[in-house]
């Protein structure tokens, strides 16, 4: 297997940059080179299920160490209604459609992951993004659809959505369309494709796609049973599709060992048919290629972290590796371990022989690190988010409202923070940034959580090269 | 269309009587005094707005509009109900707050 092989389709001589006119980077390398510094972020902020009366709305986070609100929230854009538990979002659109000459990289699309209702953004002021798009929870409802989770621009300007249950909040999900209007263009994929969803990523250029499970909305939205993950009820498979056609092609059982697999990213070269797979419950790190002689993909563990004791728990406890992500060069792999508390970056530079390279025990239940800035942490690391440059990486500490309640009750009472590490890409080495802190514990309706970060211009978790 | 009292009681100790009509959810008449109560999908798929009911069967005095489809037989037997489909039978005494909906699962490791 030679690394980021080829399966034909690729034009001969294709040279991008010759008609790069739209938004993002005409290459992930141009991405790390062109980028400027992370000034702000976005990230998602939650009030949903606790007795804080309040909607969940997004913050904008001043990360320029020379300004003098860095590390404070400077401003909050309020959804309009309760109960809408933000989770992942995502921009209208990104490098995939850089050839589109016109579109801006402007719009956040705000999913309430258990309201179903899909806010619209106008980010074109940066820091002071305004609601301008409503689609309201029934306008889904009507595609038998519910639980939006992961947005990605798509290359012509329309928007996909991951949706993990039907209207009533059972299987199966699916995908919908948004068209450049903000308008529901409709469900992306034949009906019955697939039973679970959760993530996906898309590699346009090999005219693939790759989707994961989770499990019903009714089965996680309560809070995590193990008695349906013996009922089978939670996911271990992976999906392969037609990117062109939206139907599976090739479905791969990762078994016993790949447990509720979350997150999902392709390699950002575009020809690369190399990605990674975190299967949170079984805490294993799959890498997936795609086999030329075989004419099909594989899925090997290519990472196994081990359950510890702990003296007052009755079980050995899984890390959950609840979220990846890959540097804009594809040389590391960076992840979370939530309920053991560690954060790690792995070099893939060799995909299917990942060598750990650090990581930091920060948070959670067995983090040596348990304070930053005298602030007593909550919870384990979350969500991640890298600089294009690869240098500072950031996450939050909040995985889910009502999973939050079962594992790290105390976050709910303080709220979530944002951390980060600054990152030697050439020695591969973390370092915690102990002068580094925004505390949600502060916001003025009460604590708050804190989900996904993204930026103002790209990132490692949403760009995507045509 | 018949009323029924409906006591909400927060774990604080707090606790407001509201009347409800049979064929609104707990949920609504909530909202329709100002009250803000946890909720999420308002579909009986999340739980979010998970009360107990502090006395009496659960069959008599609250009854589902459709099936609260986040409560197992566990919790319908331990008298939990979902507010976003709960409307009233009869006077009830109903306990609320996020922590109500704590109380369904368990960190299973612990």
């Amino acid at each position: 297997m030679s690394d980021a092989s080829t399966s034909g389709d690729v034009e001969p001589g294709h040279d991008h940059e010759h008609h790069h006119e739209g938004p993002g980077y005409a290459t992930p390398q141009a991405a790390i080179e062109e980028s400027e510094r992370e000034q702000l972020a976005y990230v998602m902020s939650l009030y949903v299920g606790t007795d804080v009366d309040a909607p969940d709305f997004v913050a904008v986070v001043d990360l320029d160490p020379d300004s003098e609100t860095y590390c404070e929230i400077v401003d909050r854009v309020e959804m309009p209604e309760r109960g809408d538990e933000l989770h992942h979002f995502g921009w209208n659109a990104c490098s995939s459609s850089c050839h589109v000459d016109g579109l801006e990289r402007r719009h956040l699309i705000v999913p309430g992951q258990r309201s179903s209702r899909i806010h619209v953004l106008d980010a074109a002021d940066r820091r002071n993004p305004e609601l301008e798009t409503v689609i309201e929870p029934e306008d889904v409802f009507e595609y038998d659809l519910s639980a939006p989770h992961t947005v990605h621009c798509i290359p012509d300007g329309q928007i996909l959505i991951s949706m993990l249950g039907d209207a009533d909040g059972e299987l199966p999900g699916g995908f919908l369309e948004l068209n450049e209007d903000f308008e529901i263009e409709g469900r992306w994929e034949p009906p019955g494709e697939i039973e679970m969803n959760y993530d996906y990523w898309y590699q346009p250029r090999q005219n693939v796609m790759v989707s994961t499970e989770w499990a019903a909305p009714k089965t996680y939205y309560p809070g995590f049973d193990l008695e349906d993950v013996e009922a089978g009820n939670y996911g271990r498979k992976i999906h392969f599709w037609d990117w062109e056609d939206g139907t599976v092609e090739q479905t791969i059982d990762l078994g016993e060992e790949g447990q509720i697999p979350l997150e999902v990213r392709f390699l950002h070269t575009p020809e690369s048919t190399h990605g990674f797979v975190g299967t949170a419950l079984s805490s294993n790190m799959f890498h997936f290629f795609y086999d030329v002689d075989a004419d099909e993909y594989r899925a090997e563990k290519v990472i196994d972290f081990e359950a510890r004791e702990h003296e007052d728990w009755d079980m050995p406890v899984p890390g959950l590796t609840t979220d990846i992500l890959i540097s804009m060069d594809d040389r590391y792999l960076f992840g979370s371990n939530w309920l053991h508390g560690d954060v790690w970056m792995y070099d893939v530079s060799d995909p299917s022989n990942p060598r750990r390279a650090d990581s930091l025990s920060v948070g959670g239940t067995f983090g040596e690190v348990q304070e930053v800035r005298g602030r007593e942490l909550a919870g384990g690391p979350q969500m991640l988010q890298l600089s294009l440059d690869g240098e500072r990486l950031y996450w939050t500490t909040s995985l889910f409202s009502s999973w939050d309640d079962q594992f790290y009750p105390e976050e709910a009472e303080r709220g979530s923070v944002m951390l980060k590490a600054d990152v030697d890409p050439r020695t591969g080495t973390m370092e915690l940034d102990e002068d580094f802190l925004v505390d949600w514990g502060d916001c003025p309706a009460g604590p708050a959580r804190a989900h996904e970060i993204r930026w103002p211009d790209g990132d490692c978790t949403s760009d995507v090269w045509q | 269309m018949t009323n029924h009292d409906a006591t909400l009681e927060w774990p604080d100790g707090r606790s407001r009587t509201i009347e409800v009509r049979e064929d609104e959810t707990i949920l609504e008449a909530a909202e329709r005094n100002d009250i803000g109560l946890p909720f999420g999908c308002r579909t009986g798929a999340c739980g979010t707005c998970t009360g107990r009911l502090l006395e009496g069967a659960a069959d008599d005095a609250l009854a589902h509009r459709r099936r609260p489809r986040a409560l197992k037989d566990r919790h319908l037997a331990d008298g939990y109900v979902l507010l976003c489909l709960a409307s009233p039978r009869a006077d009830c005494r109903i306990a609320v707050g996020s922590s109500v909906h704590t109380e369904l699962v368990d960190n299973p490791w612990k």
